[in-house]
């Protein structure tokens, strides 16, 4: 059976040649994050081609779209990147308003950004304890569920559910804010902006959580564009891609926060430890964009006024929003009606995984779990 | 590797491993974060999205959370036109056949509970019901609400009612067709 690979292909770099195996990593595997699988031609502790396989989690999301009114689809985005169901939540009710031209009440914009950033720090806590898990630290992983469980709770309060948020809605959000929700949340970020430089201490400059993740991946800026990766990928490359800067939408330009960048700190710029700790940086300014959301957030209507059977003028539209992974892209196309007639999504961890087999070429074993842990995929959204 | 890396190496590796420790070793002396269920049990937030709450005696059967729901989950049969009857608050006209959801389907998006007219159908705080079929997943409010019940009793509930405090209430509660959250249950803004 042909695997994609390219046949008898021998690699000249390896002083000594011993027989080559296929190992098939995944779809079962631990460090895979879902349902992955990666074909690897080893040679020994040598990978000399790592294949990614997709499609075990594919559910038809494009298509369910073209039969459901606009406000039902919201439930579909939660499933796709699950660990942040609001950022979807509010992409696609970007992309829904950009073509219907709603305006949505400055109230909703504060709360969605609450909520958006919020999720933002679930998911790089996600992200940041699995990461360990990938390279044999288990402690950082209950640090950061533990965390994680405060903010779904918070979460529930605000939406009743603690994954699957269906929160952020088409002209607004769906309820609005519970009552001490706000000194709630400035009472959960005093307790975890001082957890941040525990989990640096924990994982971030342990020797041999280093030894294991710096100078290994190296992206240079050149692949980064050529494999057009975004998100925490581009900047841990040191390219201060980020659209809440480039290209602000909602309430960003009236905030302040820095687009953290790798700086090559503990080996090469762009390995996989600077990844990680770009995410490290990103969650103290959510928590920094949190406190002035806080300060700043209005009276008012939380949701536009729109018909139960919202008819959408025909057109085109694409809306890009930064998600933890990366650029995640609602395509819509409409030929009037109640339903699109055509959805297409561009998922950041589906574009980052692309660069998966150039990064693990000539690596040795141990490596893979680190570089696809560093890429931080979620394969709701790469398979949809 | 020379001696010096090579002994720089080890002194580092020890150093990380004790700062990690120190940090590990201040939470055995404080007070744990998790809760032993089921004996102990976390309140939910009044806007829990649960197992949905249906109150038969105000449906007037119209259809419309049928319609908001995404994935079609919602059964509803009526043998004539129902309408509230403005005194008594209550559907009359037409029987209510059948008011059927199929849990293996549903989202827990809470879409039903929006476009309700009699405001009929609410999420309750049940999240663990479980059925040794796929028939008995979808749950015939119609028929237990003859019961007087408005959410399905879980199985769980039934064995344990004796046995755990908190267990008993809940299962009172349904047993005598209350609602989860009431209007009391929510506080006021200060």
């Amino acid at each position: 059976m042909q695997y994609g690979l390219a046949p008898g292909a021998l690699d000249e770099n390896i002083d000594v040649q011993s027989e080559e195996m296929l190992v098939n990593m995944g779809p079962q595997h631990p460090s895979t994050h879902g349902v992955l699988r990666v074909v690897l031609r080893t040679d020994g502790e040598m990978v000399l081609e790592a294949v990614p396989h997709l499609g075990y989690l594919h559910r038809c999301k494009e298509k369910i779209a073209e039969n459901l009114a606009y406000y039902q689809y919201i439930g579909y985005t939660d499933r796709l990147d699950y660990l942040a169901a609001m950022n979807n939540n509010h992409a696609w009710a970007m992309a829904v308003e950009k073509l219907a031209d709603i305006e949505v009440p400055l109230r909703a914009e504060y709360i969605r950004i609450i909520a958006v950033e919020l999720n933002r720090i679930a998911s790089h806590l996600v992200s940041f304890g699995t990461y360990g898990l990938d390279m044999g630290a288990f402690t950082p992983f209950l640090y950061a569920f533990r965390e994680r469980e405060y903010i779904l709770d918070l979460f529930e309060q605000l939406c009743g559910a603690r994954l699957t948020l269906s929160y952020i809605n088409v002209g607004g959000v769906t309820w609005d804010l519970p009552p001490l929700f706000l000194e709630k949340l400035t009472e959960f970020l005093d307790y975890f902006e001082p957890k941040i430089d525990e989990y640096n201490d924990l994982l971030t400059f342990n020797h041999i959580f280093v030894k294991r993740t710096a100078n290994v991946g190296v992206t240079s800026k050149e692949q980064c564009i050529r494999y057009a990766l975004s998100g925490p990928m581009i900047r841990g490359s040191g390219i201060p891609l980020d659209l809440r800067k480039d290209r602000p939408y909602s309430i960003y330009p009236n905030l302040e926060f820095d687009v953290c960048v790798g700086e090559g700190l503990k080996g090469t710029l762009g390995d996989c430890w600077d990844r990680y700790y770009v995410k490290m940086l990103e969650m103290k300014q959510c928590i920094r964009i949190l406190r002035q959301c806080i300060k700043q957030v209005p009276a008012g209507p939380f949701r536009a006024k729109l018909p139960r059977n919202m008819k959408v003028p025909p057109g085109e539209v694409y809306a890009e929003y930064e998600n933890p992974r990366g650029h995640l892209g609602f395509y819509i196309e409409s030929q009037g009606g109640a339903v699109p007639y055509r959805v297409k999504i561009r998922g950041p961890s589906f574009v980052n995984l692309a660069i998966t087999s150039e990064l693990c070429r000539n690596v040795l074993l141990a490596d893979v779990p680190a570089i696809i842990g560093s890429i931080d995929i979620v394969m709701g959204e790469v398979d949809r | 590797m020379d001696p010096k890396s090579y002994f720089k190496n080890i002194v580092d590796n020890v150093t990380s491993i004790a700062i990690g420790m120190k940090i590990t070793i201040k939470y055995c002396f404080q007070k744990t974060v998790t809760v032993q269920y089921p004996e102990q049990y976390l309140k939910f937030a009044p806007r829990y999205r649960g197992i949905h709450e249906f109150e038969a005696n105000r449906c007037i059967a119209c259809d419309m959370c049928a319609k908001a729901c995404p994935v079609d989950c919602i059964y509803i049969d009526k043998s004539a036109p129902r309408k509230i009857d403005k005194k008594t608050e209550k559907a009359v006209g037409g029987e209510l056949l059948r008011f059927a959801i199929d849990y293996s389907k549903c989202l827990f998006c809470a879409l039903c509970t929006e476009p309700c007219p009699t405001d009929c159908i609410h999420m309750g705080k049940l999240h663990d019901l479980s059925s040794y079929s796929r028939e008995d997943v979808v749950v015939e409010f119609a028929e237990i609400d003859k019961q007087n019940l408005r959410t399905p009793i879980p199985l769980w509930m039934e064995r344990n009612k004796e046995k755990i405090p908190w267990v008993k209430g809940e299962y009172d509660r349904i047993k005598a067709g209350k609602l989860a959250t009431t209007a009391a249950d929510i506080p006021d803004v200060k």
